[in-house]
């Protein structure tokens, strides 16, 4: 296979949506093609580094504080969830 | 199949079903408006936004309808309308992870790489990379085909890649 359709083939390779026989020749087609090999590194280090990112934690304070947002809205909103202990007992400044 | 019972729940103006469906959902939705807009105050308002309008708009759902892009595309107006009322600058500021320093650093820069990203690109990168969606879905959700889905997609690793740069080759 020529080194032009291997090229078009990184993007490919970087997300792994290539057959595997395919990935083993380009493997083999970057021993001896510095550019293409550094292209094919560089790009799946990307896309991995992008899909390993665990991202923002969801924590028990914002799924309350989104919850208080919704009723505040006047939203009645049911889940399994315990509500905070701030809100299971009323307190005597609550009237 | 809870999806589908709570969906039916809510067309039967059930109250517990927006919970069901804000317990299942809310955490996916909130990591993807966090990814948006960049800062946790404003994913919270977004999220609540979001389930709100599930809520409001629950006569257009149709039972055979796919309600998790339906959901993702009620999030993404929200958080493009936010971004035009008030041009966020500001990075993620609770970014932490447990690995070695150089991946601590890649994880900030992975998040202000992707935030420097147009939202041409950005979009498909958080849906089909960070979310784990399909290039179908991530289409349908965006509204374009799923050949421009993938220039997008493709387009934006390597516009990530180079933003990325110095960083990545010290875990190379």
């Amino acid at each position: 296979m020529n080194r032009e359709l291997y090229t078009k083939l990184v993007d490919l390779y970087a997300g792994y949506e290539l057959p595997a026989e395919l990935e083993d020749e380009m493997i083999v087609a970057a021993g001896n093609d510095p550019a293409l090999a550094s292209d094919m590194l560089t790009l799946r280090a990307a896309v991995d580094a992008l899909q390993n990112d665990q991202g923002p934690s969801f924590t028990e304070e914002s799924f309350q504080r989104i919850l208080m947002k919704l009723y505040a809205r006047g939203v009645d909103l049911h889940t399994k969830a315990p509500s905070p202990t701030h809100l299971q007992y009323q307190l005597p400044i609550q009237g | 199949m809870a999806e589908k019972r709570w969906l039916h729940a809510l067309a039967k103006g059930d109250p517990a079903a927006l919970g069901g469906l804000y317990e299942i959902y809310g955490e996916r939705i909130f990591r993807y408006a966090f990814r948006m807009l960049g800062n946790r105050s404003d994913a919270e308002d977004a999220t609540a936004e979001t389930f709100l309008r599930v809520l409001r708009r629950s006569n257009e759902l149709r039972a055979d309808a796919a309600f998790r892009t339906w959901l993702f595309r009620i999030a993404r107006n929200l958080c493009i309308d936010r971004m035009r009322q008030h041009r966020l600058l500001e990075l993620p500021n609770d970014a932490h992870d447990n690995g070695t320093e150089e991946r601590t650093a890649l994880k900030i820069t992975v998040q202000q790489a992707l935030s420097d990203l147009p939202a041409d690109y950005r979009e498909p990168l958080i849906l089909c990379d960070l979310e784990d969606i399909s290039a179908k879905e991530a289409a349908d959700i965006l509204k374009i085909s799923v050949p421009a889905l993938k220039s997008r997609l493709y387009r934006g690793r390597r516009a990530l890649r180079d933003k990325l740069g110095g960083a990545l080759e010290k875990v190379l």
